[in-house]
């Protein structure tokens, strides 16, 4: 795809702004009423999932020109998706897809991505994590008495940040999947990034050939199955990978195996857990979450001017993605309450680290954290959970600026301590 | 290009974090919804891309939006603010003009439940506006743009018109009181506030300044600014401990429908049977929602999808809808509940109508009556080609109304054989009933195709042809006569009203600085007296 090819979409958008609010409908307080952390941190225009899709159409038609003020309204945009679901809902129009395009233009063009990714690419490309750490320190994390299986062709692919930042959701999966008896294998030095960071602002290429070179690893392994605790990189493997490569590998979230293996009677959660919790659902592992499907077929005008997709074209709208599971999960924990914030499900109020964001943009990334955590604390949880090591990053850096006295845990570690995994 | 200093001292007004000349930036506000058709009347490429601003800035408060006003006079700069500036009206028209995005001011100041008025500020929206109204069993009228829009800008400066309006009224009508930045830079407040600190009356003790300003379809962002106003609420009939409530995912969404609310689509055999039973419901007061549409109109309005709508037109629709209108009683009690609903089974009986719900034609979800108190469901039209807009518009009776349905259909038969339009057999449109039906309002919703330049071009040249039709059948103001040359082709068959509006104009705006685009501009047209 290039930008050409979203030429029709882009001149769709009403410039209507349904994209930086809830639809209409859901919206029950005009506190938590909006869902683009972009626009309402900047409030110009061009920072809205519609602003972007017009400033995409004035680039692709020579109107204006990449200018550092307009790559900054580009980048600073999480990449969330909430525009999308929100747009999808009245409109032919995909902004979210317009603005990933736009970054790549932007990469191609020689402008783009911002210094702090391309460092953080650099990084990628020689040490295979965005963190710059020596690979042999993705295995760190593995405490003494996990069992690991070789042999297993399913393996737990860890992810950087939980490899390298937050090993605490590492260590507790290794232990859930103990507890269960799901035998897994680690790539250990063998794991390379998944090629999230570095897609997600725009290096498509260069994101590729990450896709391609893990790809083969798998084969030289012979993975069969892939559990991951890590909601982005659950989404660039089961959402991304597929648009680009061939990878014919089942690949599940850990809070999606934990509901299973719940349901089966695998795992047994018999510790109580005394806490009221509420929920975040991470962007890449809900909206975000649900795949492409190819579709083949052709625009039949029904009506005139009125087109219908023949066979019907799948449409994500967001709707569908991994929201069930966590939830299940939390809720079978004794002693766990689960309230809800106002902004769930497909409309999640970003925690604001995607995208490139908590890179390049650190304090716009905590700003947004802490708005997220203040919804979160006026349930009256508490605790926050999540189910992605990035949202848990930049979440603890959101409760410390923010001074909360919420705590923050992945799901993951909830469980563990269910089943007296975090002793 | 706006000068250095210039630019230098409205940043030094808002701030550096609230300006910015990037061109790429500016596009943002260049384009607009409509700007097609405006483009193609003034022999342009139907494009969506119009007149850049030289600058856009965001206020934070009236003091600021008065010191960038004078400081457009002082330098002769055009300005144009919008609030979330959804089409043409709301960007600049000329160059050497300035955006003002008034996004920062986004306070509801006051929700005055005893006195049923609330106090916003432009960026409110209908939809947040609405969930904290109801919260005290309130509502306002929140105007078809949809829940994303702003009360202020319709209340203030834009039309009115609402799925609620039946019990709601009309925007204009229910303005209690303004801050409005004069394009001089003073500033007014109309209306009660100033003498009582109260906003409960839109008018001073003498001339009213709302007729001014306002009238019937407001200047369209012609004539200063508005940083705040008081609208009038009124009742929800909802139980007290009733909270809005909503499951489901997307597309298909679950509202928990209070008790004693009904829609019904009340289907008659020919416009004059919908007339008069039209003019019962609405003179009884008795609706939430009494509005009327075409059969293409009511597929989409009670579905979730365009396939679904698609496949309810295919299924029959248009063979078993003729004249009908929709209505959404609300009540409060089960008897007031039973007294509304034997009322429009009586009309039904007494105008031989039937109630397409009823028979199981079509089926409104608990979620459209929610859509209907949010005002989405004229959104849903967008859903066919992610485009539509309005001809005609008249703020006059529900007998011209009609009449205005009947002139439209063979003008709107003739593009749709062009193929530049949607088919809907000519026959969509939109009308609803104000105060007991005494004034009603009619649109003629059209969709086009914003991605074919042929399409684009086909709906201007029919708005145009239905504009020239409202003068020559004497149908109603249409909302589109905007801008000088529009109100001069239209204000010579009623009392050369636009004298008298340029005369405003040059005495609230005597260096012409707020952008006479989609208002007028002071100067007199050649040969006028």
């Amino acid at each position: 795809m290039t930008l050409a090819d979203y030429q029709q979409m882009m001149d769709r958008c009403v410039r209507c702004s349904k994209c930086k609010f809830l639809d209409g409908i859901l919206v029950k307080s005009k506190q938590y009423s909006t869902i683009c952390p972009s626009i309402e941190r900047y409030n110009l225009h061009a920072y809205s999932g519609g602003g972007r899709v017009i400033m995409a159409n004035a680039i692709q038609r020579g109107r204006a020109e990449f200018s550092d003020e307009m790559l900054d309204a580009l980048y600073r945009c999480t990449n969330c998706g909430a525009c999308e679901v929100a747009c999808k809902m009245y409109y032919d129009i995909e902004p979210n897809e317009v603005i990933h395009e736009l970054r790549v233009a932007a990469v191609e063009s020689g402008v783009g991505p911002m210094p702090k990714h391309k460092k953080y690419i650099d990084l990628v490309e020689r040490t295979h994590n965005p963190y710059g750490e020596s690979p042999m320190n993705r295995e760190a994390w593995l405490p003494d008495g996990v069992r690991v299986d070789e042999r297993s062709d399913t393996i737990y692919w860890v992810g950087c940040t939980a490899a390298l930042r937050r090993q605490e959701i590492a260590q507790a999966t290794a232990r859930i999947l103990n507890a269960a008896h799901e035998p897994f294998a680690l790539l250990g030095s063998d794991e390379y990034c998944c090629g999230s960071p570095v897609y997600r602002v725009g290096d498509r290429s260069r994101a590729i050939e990450i896709m391609k070179e893990n790809v083969e690893r798998f084969k030289q392994h012979g993975v069969k199955r892939i559990i991951t605790s890590c909601a982005g990189c659950y989404n660039m493997l089961k959402v991304e990978y597929p648009r680009f490569v061939d990878l014919d590998i089942e690949v599940v979230h850990i809070s999606q195996l934990m509901e299973s293996l719940l349901a089966d009677g695998k795992l047994r959660l018999t510790r109580e857990v005394p806490m009221k919790v509420t929920y975040h659902d991470p962007c890449h592992l809900g909206r975000m979450a649900e795949p492409y499907e190819k579709w083949e077929g052709q625009m039949v005008e029904v009506l005139a001017l009125v087109y219908m997709a023949d066979p019907p074209k799948p449409v994500r709208t967001g709707g569908h993605g991994v929201y069930d599971a966590p939830r299940n999960v939390l809720k079978q924990i004794p002693g766990v309450e689960l309230v809800e914030m106002e902004r769930i499900r497909e409309y999640a109020y970003c925690c604001g680290a995607g995208g490139g964001v908590k890179a390049a943009y650190p304090d716009f990334a905590v700003w947004t954290a802490k708005n997220r955590m203040e919804e979160a604390e006026s349930t009256g949880a508490q605790a926050l959970v999540s189910c992605c090591p990035f949202c848990s990053t930049n979440f603890h850096d959101g409760i410390e600026e923010r001074g909360s006295q919420m705590e923050y845990y992945d799901l993951t570690e909830l469980v563990a301590k269910s089943i007296g995994g975090d002793e | 290009m706006l000068e250095d200093k210039i630019y230098a001292a409205l940043k030094n007004i808002v701030g550096p974090e609230n300006i910015s000349r990037d061109p790429a930036i500016l596009e943002t506000y260049a384009y607009q919804w409509c700007n097609e058709v405006d483009n193609t009347l003034k022999g342009r490429e139907p494009s969506r891309f119009g007149q850049r601003p030289e600058a856009v800035v965001l206020p934070g408060s009236a003091e600021e939006v008065q010191a960038i006003v004078r400081l457009c006079n002082e330098h002769d700069i055009k300005f144009k603010a919008l609030s979330t500036g959804q089409g043409a009206w709301a960007g600049v028209t000329v160059p050497r003009a300035i955006q003002i995005d008034l996004r920062r001011m986004n306070r509801i100041l006051e929700i005055n439940v005893q006195n049923r008025y609330a106090v916003i500020e432009p960026y409110v929206t209908n939809a947040q506006l609405q969930a904290e109204l109801v919260k005290h069993g309130l509502i306002h009228n929140a105007q078809g743009g949809g829940p994303q829009t702003s009360p202020l800008a319709s209340h203030t400066s834009f039309v009115g018109p609402s799925f609620t309006s039946s019990h709601t009224g009309f925007s204009g009508r229910n303005l209690l009181g303004a801050e409005w930045v004069l394009p001089t830079g003073d500033i007014v407040r109309v209306g009660s506030f100033n003498y009582s600190g109260e906003w409960f009356s839109g008018d001073g003790p003498a001339f009213s300044l709302r007729g001014v300003f306002r009238g019937g379809y407001g200047a369209y962002g012609g004539l200063g600014v508005f940083t705040q106003c008081a609208i009038r609420l009124f009742s929800l009939p909802i139980p007290k401990d009733w909270k809005w409530e909503i499951k489901g995912t997307v597309p298909d969404y679950e509202w928990n429908l209070p008790p004693y609310w009904k829609m019904f689509v009340l289907n008659f055999a020919d416009w004059d049977t919908f007339t008069e039973a039209f003019y019962e419901v609405n003179d009884q007061d008795m609706s939430m929602m009494a509005m009327a549409s075409s059969a293409e109109g009511l597929a989409t309005m009670f579905t979730n999808t365009r396939e679904a709508a698609l496949e309810a037109i295919f299924a029959g629709l248009l063979v078993k809808t003729q004249r009908y209108f929709v209505v959404m009683v609300t009540a409060h009690t089960e008897r007031e509940f039973d007294y509304r609903t034997k009322f429009l089974q009586a009309i039904l009986k007494k105008y031989g109508g039937q109630d397409l719900i009823e028979e199981g034609v079509v089926t409104a979800q608990p979620m459209h009556y929610a859509e209907g108190l949010r005002n989405s469901l004229g959104n849903h039209a967008f859903r066919f080609t992610s485009c539509f807009q309005s001809t005609h518009g008249g703020l006059d009776t529900i007998a011209m109304s009609v009449k205005i349905g009947i002139v439209n259909q063979p003008i709107k038969q003739k593009y749709i054989e062009k193929h530049v339009i949607g088919d809907d057999r000519g026959e969509g449109i939109w009308i609803t009933g104000y105060e007991g039906g005494h004034m009603a309002h009619l649109e003629v919703p059209t969709v086009y195709d914003p991605s074919s330049p042929e399409s684009c071009r086909g709906y201007a040249y029919y708005q145009d042809e239905c504009n020239k039709a409202d003068i020559s059948n004497a149908l109603g103001i249409p909302f589109f006569i905007v801008g000088d040359a529009f109100h001069d082709s239209y204000g010579p068959n009623v009392m050369d009203y636009p004298r008298w509006l340029r005369k405003i104009k040059a005495a609230f705006d005597p260096k012409g600085v707020s952008d006479p685009g989609h208002y007028v501009s002071s100067k007199p047209r050649e040969g006028s007296t």
